[in-house]
């Protein structure tokens, strides 16, 4: 009965909306649908521009280690700084708790650096962030509309155009790209890091990072299991053109260690506490960052779901290619057909992320069958991968075993594959297996590789397959 | 002090109570802390320098940087995968040290 009544005070609490304005900004209400409804029952309204203190950390070509501060509120330090008006720009924004100085922005323009020019913000609202949850999630309208502050200055200033600004946002961050986008229209490009779940999924678009807030919004989704009882921190609704689901988007590999192994981490003890905290939700940035620097390493199998693409159903590519997740996602921004499109693809436990997945097919020979495993490494001219587990269980000579594997390099041209099978116990008889066939595809450029073999091999040996 | 050593012991009673086949003592992930390669399901621990941290790692591949297998059971380089060799010197100095460093080859492959 209690839980009634407080239900119905809220709603009707809520009824009747508050609001506040800042001259710069706009007006804040707490109305519907930002507060009083099912997935945002906690009324608040967001802290003035002052308390939030929204910053923009300049990074540069030609200050790549230390930032220039800018602000939109005095312009001449834009005219001062390295900002240069005819390259794109790039906002990256941080999440619940986090700041904007903190090593995983900076290091994604360093990154950027290394492959283009471009102007690097880093938006720092460490002060708006680091407060009870439900505040925070509505000071990210103010951060959102302290961007689009910034950028009508820029067009104002320069006849900067909203199609270059790129808006990189991790977590709460992301969805200061809904304020943006209503206060701006046209903007080129949002990139959704692991949006939000809490107080976001199930909302309606205007409160959300929403696909028309730009005109290409691509999601990288890392923790999308339920936040009750699941504790997952990331939206699971796709709600860009493109929708990546690296892993399946609720468990990332490389997050389940053991507690002391996991903050004792090898890049210090805050990367690893962080971990701890939010392994899954911050893989979100760091696959991000990682693609970067590795353009195929990253491709998204559009598929109905993980499972199917577990199977490979979903492989290989189509013949237009697939979306890259990450920093190359773009590219695909004038191929994109369907309404929603999910897309899979499997990444590494540690960095480097990036894989490239293959689908292999062996056809055994012998004489006997024997239980045990099958492995395979690929040689090409890209170099050599290591050993991979296509099949565990009882081998029969004659018969052909397939599965898809996602591989530490681009092998690019196969040249040859190396077979190995190995016996869990000991067999007297000293059986012997060899690959007659092995198939296999690339994913990417779906080329198909044949190679054969005539010998047979004691386990524990490696048998050369050459093309044929 | 006893709070922290409380919540330690129930960590570790959670972690072990846990039904995935993830281990604290055994059968560990890569990238998880080790002080002997049994303890990884990798069969690796490995660490860079005699400093640092030891971990499970991956097995090397062809053509790697590897180590014999040692009686010290922590590598600077791991040991090959299965079928492969790892054609390092054998020295004094470097079997007390663990330093005899090689390339993982193919014995089946004629060099």
């Amino acid at each position: 009965m209690f839980v009634f009544w407080s239900i119905a005070l809220l709603l009707i609490d809520a009824a009747k909306g508050a609001e506040v304005c800042y001259d710069r900004l706009g007006c804040f209400t707490d109305d519907i649908p930002w507060s009083g409804t099912a997935e945002r029952p906690i009324k608040r309204l967001p802290w003035s521009p002052e308390k939030i203190n929204t910053r923009f950390l300049l990074y540069t070509k030609n200050n790549p280690n230390n930032f220039q501060e800018i602000t939109a509120i005095k312009p001449e330090t834009i005219d001062y700084s390295n900002f240069n008006a005819s390259k794109m720009t790039r906002f990256i924004t941080h999440g619940f708790v986090d700041q904007g100085e903190e090593n995983w922005l900076s290091d994604m323009c360093k990154r950027m650096f290394e492959v283009e020019d471009v102007n690097c913000i880093c938006i720092d609202w460490s002060k708006g962030s680091r407060c009870p949850y439900t505040i925070a999630a509505n000071n990210i309208r103010v951060v959102g509309a302290e961007v689009a502050y910034f950028i009508k200055t820029l067009q104002a200033k320069y006849g900067y155009s909203p199609s270059m600004i790129h808006f990189i946002g991790h977590s709460l961050g992301a969805h200061a790209a809904a304020e943006m986008g209503t206060q701006v229209p046209g903007i080129g490009r949002i990139t959704g890091l692991d949006p939000a779940q809490p107080y976001f999924q199930g909302t309606p678009p205007i409160v959300r990072l929403d696909k028309n807030d730009a005109d290409f919004v691509d999601v990288i989704h890392t923790d999308s299991a339920p936040t009750i009882p699941n504790l997952g921190f990331g939206m699971s609704q796709a709600v860009g053109h493109l929708d990546f689901y690296p892993n399946g988007g609720e468990y990332m590999p490389g997050c389940k260690k053991n507690i002391i192994s996991q903050i004792v981490d090898i890049d210090g003890i805050w990367e690893g506490t962080r971990d701890f905290v939010a392994c899954n939700h911050l893989r979100s940035y760091k696959y991000y960052s990682d693609s970067i620097l590795y353009p195929d390493g990253f491709l998204g199998y559009a598929c109905a779901g993980y499972n199917l693409f577990e199977t490979g159903t979903c492989f290989p590519c189509p013949q237009g290619g697939c979306p890259k997740m990450g920093h190359y996602a773009d590219e695909f921004k004038n191929k994109i057909t369907s309404e929603f499109q999910k897309l899979y693809l499997n990444t590494g436990d540690a960095k480097i992320f990036a894989r490239w997945r293959y689908k292999i097919s062996i056809t055994l020979s012998g004489k006997s069958s024997v239980r045990g495993y099958i492995h395979i490494a690929l040689y090409g001219t890209g170099g050599n991968t290591r050993q991979y587990q296509i099949f565990k269980g009882k081998l029969n000579p004659g018969e052909t075993y397939s599965n898809l594997i996602d591989v530490e390099l681009n092998v690019g041209t196969l040249t040859k594959v190396k077979f190995l099978w190995n016996n869990n116990i000991i067999n007297p008889t000293l059986p012997r297996l060899g690959a007659e066939k092995i198939t296999v595809q690339d994913g990417e450029h779906r080329n198909v590789f044949n190679f054969c073999g005539s010998e047979t091999v004691r386990e524990d040996v490696l048998q050369t397959l050459e093309p044929c | 002090m006893e709070r922290v050593l409380i919540l330690l012991l129930l960590s570790l009673a959670l972690a072990e109570a846990s039904p995935s086949q993830k281990g604290l003592i055994v059968n560990l992930d890569n990238g998880e802390l080790c002080l002997n390669s049994f303890q990884c399901k990798s069969g690796c621990c490995n660490r860079r320098t005699g400093l640092s941290l030891a971990r499970c790692t991956q097995k090397a591949a062809e053509n790697q940087e590897c180590s014999h297998k040692h009686i010290y059971g922590v590598y600077y380089r791991c040991p090959c995968e299965s079928g492969l060799t790892c054609d390092a010197d054998w020295t004094i100095v470097g079997g007390i040290t663990n330093s005899d460093f090689g390339i993982c080859q193919d014995p089946t492959q004629s060099h």
